[in-house]
């Protein structure tokens, strides 16, 4: 009973000193903070506050305002996958054999009506529960290019246009499966670092408990990277001007490959590209199908969602593929439908 | 701060994505208005994600005084990110990424940044609208009849049936400058958010044109249609509007257009 006594005293001592030390460490900090802030923050901050970093904040924090609902779409969904769902359903939904598992799973894509932000996460919790990562990375692809709504917006902006949604469609598709069967055949376990449960989640592996600590650690880790995103996406708004592309409507290889560049750079939602894309005029049809194509596939926002969820050695190997099949294969849609 | 870490980055995200669009209406400047009920919803779970982390930390708080095993804790959560040095991931603290979020929740919370202005649509080529030449349905009724920019502009450049034609009209939107003393009333429209507005514009003319109001402030015009060059060409652009009445107003609550 003493030695417990004792401890109670020496652990509270310990407290009360760490607490102090806190307080005036911290306390000193802020005081100097304060200080600097308040003195040089006016002078600094009205010479800093020009109409382009004024932009530059709006653009920031509109790409992650409009981030936060569909990210935490996906994340909802990937908690639900990870702690409700078990795994031999989708061993018994998905074929075994890899090269037919990917068409299907890049075709299941039509069912998460969100933008790319969502489709992340949820990618990874399908590979933590079984599914092979051929068809994930299929699925992760094709999911936000193909949805109903990202179909419904294209036809809306580009009206009286059809084969341009077709197009979309079978194009995107395509550059999906492909990546799958690539994965499937040269893909590496190693450069893909799968994130495990933390550890909150690992002691009670299913249920309402491992949904909620999930959730919350997907949605912040997840929600970082959108931000780290978003921060690229407003830089290159601000720095490059859409009047620059006039320069290049001439050559139609140019145009199309420079589309396809500024898809990724400008990260425009899947769900307003499509008019984005129909606003660009002088392009023709088939760089604006790339444009529609690489936009929900490869961009700077998805890259720093990928980089944090899977590692960077497999978001720079895989997007940079994808870019690649992504305008081969809106070339050949295009020169074969438009 | 490592326990407490993910619910203070839950709440922060919450409130500032509750603050803009239930307690006010300033998502307006960054997303389309359809988006709000999506953002309200997440707004409020978060806030709930948030409290749950937080009654989580405190419970494990009690936990850890018994223990004592604070130490250890720490170090599980590193094991997780494979060493990978921008994630480590802590039980409670949240990965580290996270913290970036406190960037545009402090900025929305504190300074909300204003909605895209005269500097953005002078950096963007203004669009023309992608249909072509063509006869639009009729205008309705109205004397003045209030129409976005965008409209004003698509039917005065694309319009073979002339609907503006004999109209008093009215738009609203901000002024921008053109060389050798021309303005215009300009607005961008967004789609999704902020980042891929486009612009319209329409030039105002007129002897009440005259001594052009500033740069970046807010006009209401009425006016009539003036036609301009060959329709669906480059002589038509940019559409032109002679002025009746123009009246300085506050910037609206929208201040982008509607598609």
């Amino acid at each position: 009973m003493r030695v417990q006594n004792e401890r109670t005293v020496v652990d509270g001592l310990r407290l009360a000193v760490r607490a102090m030390v806190y307080a005036v460490l911290g306390g000193a900090a802020l005081i100097a903070i304060a200080t600097v802030v308040s003195v040089l923050g006016p002078m600094v901050a009205i010479d800093l506050y020009t109409p382009a970093v004024a932009a530059w904040w709006t653009v920031f924090t509109a790409v992650a305002v409009q981030g936060v609902p569909f990210l935490l779409l996906g994340t909802v969904v990937s908690a639900a996958i990870g702690a409700f769902v078990p795994e031999r359903v989708f061993t018994k939904l998905l074929p075994r054999n890899q090269a037919l598992a990917v068409p299907i799973a890049g075709a299941a894509g039509v069912v998460l009506p969100g933008c790319e932000c969502a489709s992340v996460p949820v990618a990874s919790s399908l590979m933590r529960r079984g599914v092979a990562p051929a068809a994930a990375l299929a699925f992760l692809l094709s999911a936000p290019a193909i949805n109903p709504v990202v179909l419904v917006a294209t036809s809306i902006a580009f009206p009286g246009q059809p084969k341009m949604v077709l197009g979309r469609l079978i194009a995107s598709l395509a550059t999906a499966v492909v990546m799958g069967w690539l994965w499937a055949r040269f893909g590496r376990e190693e450069w893909l670092r799968l994130p495990k449960r933390t550890q909150a989640a690992a002691s009670s592996p299913t249920g309402v408990k491992a949904f909620v600590a999930g959730l919350q650690h997907d949605f912040l880790h997840a929600g970082g990277f959108l931000v780290l995103g978003a921060a690229a996406a407003a830089t290159f708004n601000i720095a490059v001007p859409r009047s620059i592309l006039d320069i290049f409507t001439g050559s139609s290889w140019l145009s199309l490959l420079l589309l396809a560049f500024l898809a990724v750079v400008l990260c425009v939602c899947s769900e307003a590209d499509a008019f984005v894309a129909a606003s660009l005029s002088g392009f023709s049809p088939a760089a604006k199908l790339a444009f529609m194509v690489v936009g929900p596939m490869v961009d700077l926002k998805l890259i720093a969602l990928q980089a944090g969820t899977f590692g960077r050695a497999f978001a720079f190997r895989f997007s940079s593929t994808t870019w690649l099949v992504a305008v081969t294969s809106s070339t050949l849609v295009g020169w074969w439908l438009l | 701060m490592r326990r407490y870490g993910s619910a203070v980055l839950l709440l922060l995200v919450g409130g500032a994505v509750l603050r803009i669009s239930l307690f006010s209406e300033l998502y307006l400047r960054y997303v389309q208005a359809a988006l709000r009920p999506y953002l309200i919803v997440s707004g409020a779970l978060l806030i709930l994600l948030g409290l749950a982390a937080a009654v989580r930390g405190m419970r494990h708080r009690q936990h850890e005084e018994h223990d004592d095993h604070e130490e250890e804790e720490g170090e599980e959560g590193e094991g997780d990110e494979h060493g990978h040095s921008h994630s480590h991931s802590h039980a409670h603290g949240g990965p580290r990424i996270a913290w970036l979020l406190t960037l545009p929740a402090l900025a929305l919370l504190l300074f909300p940044p204003p909605a895209l202005g005269s500097y953005s649509a002078s950096r963007e080529e203004a669009q023309r609208a992608a249909q072509g030449v063509g006869s639009f349905s009729a205008l309705p009724a109205g004397s003045p009849l209030d129409i976005s920019v965008a409209q004003y502009s698509s039917r005065a450049i694309y319009d073979t049936g002339h609907s503006l034609k004999g109209r008093t009209l009215r738009m609203t939107g901000f002024v921008t400058h053109g060389s050798n003393g021309t303005w215009y009333v300009t607005r961008l429209l967004v789609t999704c958010c902020a980042a891929d507005a486009t612009i319209s514009k329409v030039e105002i003319r007129g002897d009440e044109a005259d001594g052009a109001p500033q740069t970046d402030s807010w006009v209401t015009v009425t006016g009539t249609w003036v036609p301009k060059g060959k329709l669906g060409t480059d002589g038509a652009w940019p559409p032109v509007l002679k002025a009746a009445q123009v009246k300085q107003v506050k910037e609206p609550a929208d201040p982008y257009d509607k598609r």
